[in-house]
């Protein structure tokens, strides 16, 4: 025996399509919803991303950090020894010492002095991906010659290729661009050689160490053979551990995460009592025919059915609309912002998995005078 | 296109349709009992008219009898099922059964007189594909003279012809029990006397008709016609 009449199916999206009015009203408010959504969690994304965004690009297996640096925008110094100690480990390729301050940019067109991120790093080894390692090696192998962060804020002007710009008094050639990207403190940063950084800073020790393990090397227990040889004041991690210490640490340290939470709360909430007030309104407007069917046999697993439908059409067609819509403020934010603010699989399943349960709730919670009816009443 | 209609099964079913014993109701909150120890059987193959003055407890039977109430004091027997006790699904069940014509015609706005008439078989438990449907709902509505309104929603029907239409859909799945409340109230003589014959072919078939109703013009169309009055039952011609 069939368990369904096919005549069941898409009766939820024939109710609502009877009326455009409503369906245009309920779908943009599904959208409205959804684009708060995703404005929060692409703001809370793109905060957590910039703050994490030296971990995301290092191109290295391990990291070296002094134990007291519990976020990487505390710029404690790592002792060079212990790199060095490191690079004696046998399964150890290579340590690249990354240091980073920060210097005085003068503004070529107005001459502002404004404060801009240096990270350094021996000419011949790039530790970052952060564009072509040969390209980068080549122009830090010149003495004086520097490269600027194409995804640094407008506030440092327009940067040419060969022109040269004045860090801490000193002039310094703009001989490339690499992508970094800055995060919530720091608006742009130069890349520079070691050579240079020490020639100015000649007592600074690395903020960090990047590892490069020899080729089927197991990582876990290379640290761990790394950390049983050092004393305990240094930690080692991988990049993506620190990436996610880093994400622990914005979230704790400050409360965007509540902030951005209670938004996108806000979002659902709208979201959910817009669905709400249609599919109420949509049954409540044919409470006699609903009525009718129950009284005729229809059982509630059928009513659940045709709202869940409606459910279903207005959160997919109210995702697509309102993606659509946050796409455009996305391209905003980032260019507001220079944050790293955009789509991913994450959010974007995870808003719609929100969408879709918000108005499953609301049709549910609409379906209840339905649940509820006398049939009797109809006579 | 026409379309036999298979008697009933009367072998597997009892002799009554419907048998109402000793029952009384009263609503929630209110003294006065609404209906006063009726009793009432509804054989099969049986039309019978229920008439009586407003209050007179009519349509408090018919809604006892559908299983849209839940029984207060003595007993309905419907199609083998006695109604005391009865479960929730059980009742939906049974519910399915029974064609049910309301005084309103509560059609879905959204949807033509196939798709209502499609939509209902739905209840049949052989649960017909479309094509059977379809050939169901052309003979039916082509009975209640409504053919060319097949694809017609509501909107492009007049009031006579949408309670055409929700009479057809009590009786797309031939039920064998058919409870009707004042079906002909909106409708013209010719309309009215359609629906009556059609009733009546469906009565000579097997199944059985309770109709609440003023119209004194079909009472001639009825076996019997009971009076009420007071939530008793006065007489029964």
């Amino acid at each position: 025996m069939k368990l369904l009449n096919s005549a069941e199916w898409g009766l939820g999206l024939r109710f609502l399509g009877h009326n455009p009015l409503r369906l245009a009203a309920a779908l943009s408010g599904v959208a409205v919803a959804v684009v708060i959504m995703f404005v929060e969690l692409g703001l809370l994304l793109g905060v957590l991303n910039s703050q994490a965004m030296v971990a995301s690009r290092l191109d290295a297996d391990l990291v070296v950090m002094n134990r007291a640096r519990v976020d990487l925008h505390k710029w404690t110094n790592v002792d060079g020894i212990r790199l060095n100690q490191i690079a004696a480990e046998p399964d150890v390729a290579q340590v690249i010492p990354i240091y980073q301050g920060t210097m005085g940019f003068r503004n070529p067109p107005d001459l502002s002095i404004r404060r801009i991120v240096i990270f350094a790093f021996p000419a011949n080894e790039v530790p970052f991906d952060i564009g072509n390692p040969e390209k980068i090696s080549n122009v830090l192998r010149i003495p004086g010659s520097v490269l600027f962060d194409r995804l640094s804020r407008p506030i440092y002007g327009e940067i040419r290729r060969g022109q040269d710009v004045e860090l801490d008094g000193t002039l310094f050639r703009m001989a490339g661009f690499v992508s970094l990207g800055p995060d919530v403190v720091n608006d742009g940063a130069v890349v520079m050689s070691e050579g240079d950084w020490l020639s100015r800073h000649p007592n600074d020790q690395p903020i960090m160490g990047a590892v490069r393990l020899r080729p089927g090397t197991d990582v876990h227990e290379a640290r761990a053979r790394i950390l049983a040889a050092l004393p305990d004041d240094v930690i080692v991690m991988t990049p993506d551990e620190v990436r996610s210490r880093e994400f622990a640490f914005t979230l704790k340290a400050a409360p965007i995460g509540i902030l951005f939470g209670i938004g996108m709360l806000a979002g659902l909430v709208i979201g959910a009592i817009t669905c709400y007030q249609i599919l109420f309104n949509e049954i409540v407007d044919r409470f006699a025919e609903y009525a009718t069917l129950r009284a005729m046999g229809f059982s509630s697993r059928f009513f659940r059915r045709v709202i869940l439908e409606q459910a279903a059409f207005l959160s997919l067609g109210g995702f697509l609309a309102g993606a659509a819509l946050t796409w455009i403020a996305y391209l905003y934010l980032a260019y507001a912002t220079s944050l790293a603010v955009g789509f991913d699989v994450f959010s974007s399943v995870f808003v719609l998995m929100l969408t879709v349960g918000m108005t499953v709730m609301a049709g549910l919670f609409a379906l209840r005078p339905v649940a509820e009816a006398d049939p009797a009443s109809l006579y | 296109m026409n379309v036999r209609i298979e008697p009933l099964d009367v072998k597997a079913a009892p002799q009554s349709a419907v048998s109402i014993v000793n029952v009384s109701y009263r609503f929630a909150g209110s003294h006065r009992a609404i209906l006063k120890g009726v009793d009432l059987t509804l054989a099969k193959g049986e039309f019978v008219i229920l008439t009586g003055p407003s209050g007179a407890g009519k349509t408090t039977l018919m809604t006892l009898v559908g299983a849209l109430r839940a029984m207060q004091e003595g007993e309905i027997t419907v199609l083998g099922a006695k109604l005391s006790g009865l479960d929730a699904e059980r009742q939906l069940r049974l519910r399915r059964k029974i064609g049910f014509i309301f005084q309103d015609h509560n059609l879905f706005d959204a949807l033509t007189a196939f798709e209502t008439l499609w939509l209902t078989t739905a209840l049949d438990e052989k649960k017909p594909p479309r094509q059977e449907a379809l050939v169901r709902a052309e003979a039916l509505l082509g009975e209640l003279g409504l053919r060319e309104h097949l694809h017609d929603k509501p909107g492009k029907l007049s009031t006579g012809q949408k309670q055409r239409v929700a009479i057809a859909r009590a009786l797309i799945n031939e039920p064998p029990l058919i409870l009707a409340d004042e079906p002909t109230a909106s409708l013209d003589k010719v309309s009215s006397d359609s629906v009556i014959a059609l009733i009546k072919r469906r009565v000579k078939l097997g199944a059985s008709a309770l109709m609440v109703t003023h119209d004194a013009r079909i009472f001639a169309a009825a076996d019997r016609v009971v009076h009420m009055v007071d939530g008793k039952i006065d007489r029964v011609e």
